[in-house]
C-alpha cells in the first residue's frame, strides 16, 4: 500500500461511510466540492479508490455535471440565469455587459483566475427576473448599467462584497 | 394483530394525540405569532433579512410575540410574505414585506390592527372586517381547492407533528394496519386516472404493476426531483412545502409494488428542498414510518436523497437511473425498461415527485373523490407555475381543462398592457405557440398536441410582443446543445446545428437554404435515442409553422420586429439634448459612444448592444431597426458555450 500523503487522508476522512455500489459517487464528489472548492485529480483517485472505480470513471463523471468544477474557483463566481423568464426581461444584453467588462467568456475564466460566468438554471424565482447568483447570493433585477457597475468594480480590484455594495448603491440611487 | 402492530398503532395514537395539541395551539397560539415564509422564492427575495429585523424588533421591545416558519402560498409577485395568527385563530398574510416593517408588524401583531395595512394581503384563516379572503385573490380564480397544495401557507413545513395533525400519514397507516393489498392500492391509482406529472402522462397504476409483477424480488423506486425546465417549480412547492406528502405517497409505492428502498433524486438547485426532505426522512424514520416493520407491518422501506449536480437530461428517467448509479447521468437504450433493469440493473418505478405526492390522497379520500375534479379524460388537479411578461408571477393548483385565457386572466394579463405573443408551455422540448392559439388551449394535453405541442411538466411561460422567436430559438436551441449527453451524434450534433443556424440568422447572416436544413436537423433528430433529441426541435417546427413571416422577416427582409436580434437592430443617438448623455457615454463597457463636433455618435462596430447606454439616457438613445450591412462586433455578440467537456 503506498504511503498516504496528508491531502489523501485528509480526502479519505471526508469520504467516511461512503461504499462501492451504493449510489455514493454524487455525494463524494459533493462532499469534496464543498470542503475544497473544487475535485482535483488526486480526489478523482481517492473517491475512485473508496467506490471501487477506475480514476477515469470518476473523472468522466465530475466533467458530465455543471456544477463539478475541476480547477480551483474564483474569487467571484457569477451564474448568470439563463432561462426563459430571465432571458424574456433582456438578461443577454447583461451577459455581453458582463463579458466585456470583465473581458471573459462565458464558461471561461480570466488567467488570474479572479471571475468567471457560469450558465445558471432556473430555479422558480421568476419574479426576480433578470437575475444572476454572485457566489451563490441572489441578485435580482439586474439592468446593464447596474451588471457594469459591479463588474467594473470587480476589475478594478473590488471583493464580491464590495462589489455587490456597488450594485445595490447603484439600485438605491436609482442610477449608477 | 400482532404485537408489534398492537404497539406501532399505540404509538402512532400517540404522535396523533400530541401532534394534535401541538397543532391546536398552532393555529390558536396563547400569544400572537408572526411566520416568516421561508421557502426559495420567498429567501431569494429577503425573507432573511426580513427575519432577522422582526427578531430584533421583537427582542427590543420584548413583545409578547413568538415567531414561526411557512412558506408562501403562490403568490411570488408580493415576497417575501409573513402571517400573523393570534389566539382567537385569525390568520393573516402580509407582503411584500421589507425589514422596515419589522415594527408595523409588531404592532399589528400586539393589537394595533391595520398598524400593516398597506402591506396586507388578505386572511387564511378567520375574518377581519375590510380584509379579503387570500384565497379570494384574482390569481385563484382558477383553483377548485387545494388538495396538493392544502397545507401550503398554514403549516410549518419542518413539523411533522403539523402533517400528522392533519390528517397525514392516516392513509399508509389505514392500508397497513387494515391489510389493503398491493393490488387494491394499484387498482385505486387506475380508478383515480392518475397519471404521471412529469409531463408523458404514463397511468401510475400501470407503471407500478410492471415493477410489482417483475421477477426480481430487489426492487427500487427511484422520485425524479431534477425539474430541469425552466419556468417550472412545482415539484419545489411539495419538497419545500410539504415534504412528507412525497415520503408518504413513496411508502405507499413501495407497499404498492414490494419496493423496499428509494432514491430521491434532487436537482442541484433546490439546496433547501433537498435539507427539508432530508430532514423528513430523518422524521419518518425516527417514527417508524420508514425503515423495517413500519407500523408494525412487515413491510421495510428506507429512503435517500441523491443531490444532483446540474445536468437537465437527468431529469429523464434513464439518465436519472445512471446518474443514481455512480456515473454520467447519461440516457440509456430502452429497453430494457427500468422496471426490468434499472437501479443496478434491479427493477425500478421512476415517477415524479407530484405522481408520488398525490398518492396519499387517492388512499385517503378513494378514487371518486379524486375524479370530482378535472375532466373526462384527465382526472384531479396538478400543480402549474406562470412566469415570463406576466403582471402575477407564482403558482396554483389547477383541475386539468382550465381554458389558457381565464389562467392568463388569473395571472393579471400581460405586464404594462404589451400584448401576448406566444405561449410556451412544458420547457423547451414542449412547444411556442402563437397568441391566436390562446383561445383553443386549454390546460390539457389534448389541446396541444394538434398544434405539435404539449402541456408538459407543469411550467407555463407567458411571452409578449418584444420578444422574438428567432432569438427563443436561439436561446433553446443553445440550452439542449449544452444539456445533450452526447451520446448521439444526432442530438449533440443536430442540436449544434441549430444553434448555429439561429445565431447566424440573428446577426443577418440568415440564408435561403436554412429553413430546408432546420427542417432536415428536425428530421434527423427524430433519430436520436432519447427524448430529449427527439423533442429537440419541437420549438423550432412550431416557428416555422406558426411564426413563419417573422422568421421570412429575419432572413429575406433583413428585419427583427422585436428589435432582439443584434444583426438587425442597434442603438442611436436620437437626441442630442439629452443631458443624461455623458453618462451614458460613461457606462458604455465598450467605449462605443464618441463625441465630437455634432454630438454624440453610437458606433456600430463596437457596440454589444447591452442597453446601458439607453437605461440611462431614455430620451437620447433609443433601438431601432438597422439598416442592412450595419456592422455588429460578431465576437462579442454571443456568450460562447459554456466548458462542459462532454
Ligand atoms: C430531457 C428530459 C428531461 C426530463 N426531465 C424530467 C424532470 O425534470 N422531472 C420529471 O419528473 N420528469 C422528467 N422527464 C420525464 C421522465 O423521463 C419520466 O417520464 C418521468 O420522470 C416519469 O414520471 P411520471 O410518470 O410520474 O411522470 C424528462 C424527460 C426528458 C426526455
Ligand atoms: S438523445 Fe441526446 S440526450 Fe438523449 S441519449 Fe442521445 S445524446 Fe444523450
Ligand atoms: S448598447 Fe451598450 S455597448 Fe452599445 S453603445 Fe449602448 S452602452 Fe455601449
Ligand atoms: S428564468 Fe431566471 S429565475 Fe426563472
Amino acid at each position: 500500500m503506498p504511503l498516504e500523503t496528508e491531502a489523501t487522508a485528509q480526502i479519505r476522512a471526508l469520504l467516511d461511510g461512503l461504499k462501492p455500489n451504493d449510489a455514493d459517487l454524487l455525494e463524494a464528489l459533493h462532499r469534496v466540492q464543498h470542503r475544497y472548492g473544487y475535485v482535483s485529480a488526486e480526489a478523482m483517485r481517492v473517491v475512485g479508490e473508496q467506490l471501487g472505480l477506475a480514476t477515469a470513471h470518476v473523472y468522466g463523471a465530475t466533467t458530465y455535471y455543471a456544477d463539478f468544477r475541476t480547477t480551483p474557483p474564483p474569487q467571484t463566481l457569477i451564474a448568470w440565469c439563463a432561462g426563459a423568464a430571465c432571458r424574456l426581461k433582456r438578461s443577454d444584453g447583461i451577459l455581453r455587459a458582463l463579458e466585456a467588462v470583465l473581458d471573459i467568456r462565458l464558461g471561461e475564466p480570466d488567467p488570474q483566475h479572479r471571475y468567471e460566468i457560469t450558465r445558471g438554471q432556473c430555479n422558480g424565482t421568476c419574479e426576480l427576473a433578470p437575475m444572476a447568483w454572485v457566489n451563490e447570493r441572489v441578485v435580482a433585477r439586474i439592468t446593464p448599467a447596474r451588471a457594469i457597475t459591479f463588474a467594473r468594480a470587480l476589475a478594478a480590484g473590488a471583493s464580491t462584497e464590495e462589489a455587490l455594495t456597488a450594485f445595490e448603491h447603484s439600485l438605491e440611487g436609482g442610477n449608477p | 394483530m400482532t404485537t408489534e402492530a398492537s404497539s406501532a398503532a399505540d404509538s402512532f395514537a400517540e404522535l396523533r394525540a400530541r401532534s394534535e395539541a401541538d397543532w391546536e395551539s398552532w393555529q390558536r397560539p396563547i400569544r400572537p405569532r408572526i411566520d416568516i415564509a421561508l421557502d426559495t422564492s420567498s429567501i431569494s427575495a429577503g425573507a432573511g433579512p426580513v427575519r432577522d429585523a422582526i427578531e430584533r424588533e421583537s427582542r427590543a421591545r420584548t413583545a409578547a410575540v413568538d415567531l414561526g416558519r411557512m412558506v408562501g402560498v403562490g403568490l411570488q409577485w408580493l415576497n417575501p410574505v409573513v402571517a400573523i395568527t393570534w389566539p382567537d385563530g385569525t390568520r393573516v398574510l402580509y407582503g411584500p414585506v421589507k425589514p422596515e416593517h419589522a415594527g408595523a408588524l409588531l404592532d399589528e401583531a400586539t393589537g394595533r390592527v391595520g398598524a400593516a395595512a398597506a402591506i396586507t394581503i388578505g386572511t387564511l384563516a378567520g375574518s377581519r372586517p375590510g380584509v379579503p379572503r387570500v384565497f379570494d385573490h384574482p390569481f385563484f380564480s382558477n383553483e377548485v381547492g387545494r388538495r396538493l397544495l392544502a397545507r401550503i401557507g398554514y403549516t410549518d413545513p419542518e413539523s411533522l407533528e403539523h402533517y400528522v395533525a392533519t390528517g397525514g400519514y392516516s392513509a399508509v397507516q389505514r392500508m397497513l394496519t387494515r391489510h389493503q393489498g398491493p393490488e387494491a392500492i394499484r387498482q385505486a391509482m387506475l380508478d383515480a386516472g392518475l397519471t404521471g406529472r412529469g409531463g408523458a402522462y404514463f397511468p401510475a397504476g400501470t407503471k407500478w404493476t410492471f415493477l410489482a409483477t417483475a421477477a426480481n424480488p430487489e426492487r427500487y423506486l427511484v422520485c425524479n426531483a431534477d425539474e430541469g425546465d425552466p419556468g417550472a417549480w412545482v415539484n419545489r412547492i411539495i419538497l419545500e412545502g410539504d415534504p412528507h406528502l412525497l415520503v408518504e405517497g413513496m411508502i405507499i409505492a413501495a407497499a404498492a409494488t414490494g419496493a423496499r428502498h428509494g432514491f430521491i433524486y434532487i436537482r442541484a438547485e433546490y439546496p433547501l428542498a433537498q435539507a427539508r426532505v432530508k430532514q423528513a426522512i430523518e422524521q419518518a424514520t425516527a417514527a417508524g414510518f420508514l425503515g423495517t416493520g413500519v407500523f408494525g407491518s412487515e413491510m421495510d422501506i428506507t429512503l435517500e436523497v441523491i443531490r444532483g449536480a446540474g445536468a437537465y437530461v437527468c431529469g429523464e428517467e434513464t439518465g436519472l437511473i445512471s446518474s443514481v448509479q455512480d456515473g454520467r447521468g447519461m440516457p440509456r437504450v430502452k429497453p430494457p425498461f427500468p422496471a426490468a433493469a434499472g437501479v443496478f440493473m434491479k427493477p425500478t418505478n421512476v415517477n415524479n415527485v407530484e405522481t408520488y405526492s398525490t398518492a396519499p390522497l387517492i388512499l385517503r379520500n378513494g378514487s371518486e373523490w379524486y375524479r370530482q375534479v378535472g375532466t373526462e379524460r384527465n382526472s384531479g388537479t396538478k400543480i402549474f407555475s406562470f412566469s415570463g411578461d406576466i403582471e402575477r408571477i407564482g403558482f396554483t393548483e389547477l383541475p386539468w381543462g382550465v381554458p389558457l385565457p381565464s389562467v392568463l386572466e388569473a395571472c393579471g394579463g400581460m405586464s404594462g398592457g404589451m400584448p401576448l405573443k406566444a405561449i410556451q408551455a412544458g420547457g423547451p422540448l414542449a412547444g411556442y405557440l402563437p397568441a391566436r392559439l390562446l383561445s383553443e388551449l386549454t390546460l390539457e394535453r389534448e389541446t396541444f398536441v394538434p398544434h405539435g405541442a404539449l402541456v408538459g411538466s407543469g411550467g407555463i411561460v407567458f411571452i409578449g410582443t418584444d420578444t422574438c422567436s428567432v432569438d427563443i430559438n436561439a436561446t433553446f436551441a443553445d440550452f439542449l446543445e449544452d444539456e445533450s449527453c452526447g451520446r448521439c451524434t444526432t442530438c449533440h450534433g443536430g442540436n449544434q446545428r441549430m444553434t448555429e443556424i439561429f445565431r447566424r440568422i440573428q446577426l443577418a447572416g440568415g440564408r435561403r437554404e436554412d429553413r430546408h436544413n432546420l427542417e432536415l436537423v428536425g428530421n434527423t433528430l427524430q433519430y436520436s435515442n432519447c427524448v430529449h433529441g427527439q423533442a429537440s426541435p419541437t420549438i423550432m417546427r412550431n416557428t416555422l409553422r406558426f411564426f413563419s413571416d417573422e422568421y421570412e422577416a429575419h432572413v429575406h427582409n433583413g428585419t427583427c420586429e422585436a428589435l432582439r436580434c443584434t444583426g438587425f437592430s442597434r442603438y442611436r443617438v436620437v437626441d442630442q439634448t439629452d443631458p443624461r448623455l455623458p453618462r451614458a457615454q460613461a457606462i458604455c463597457p465598450t467605449e462605443a459612444i464618441t463625441e465630437d463636433a455634432e454630438g454624440y455618435r453610437i458606433l456600430d462596430e463596437r457596440c454589444i448592444r447591452c442597453g446601458a447606454c439607453e437605461e440611462l439616457a431614455p430620451r437620447g438613445i433609443a433601438l431601432e431597426a438597422a439598416p442592412a450591412g450595419t456592422p455588429v462586433p460578431r465576437e462579442r455578440a454571443y456568450g460562447s458555450p459554456g466548458g462542459r467537456q462532454r
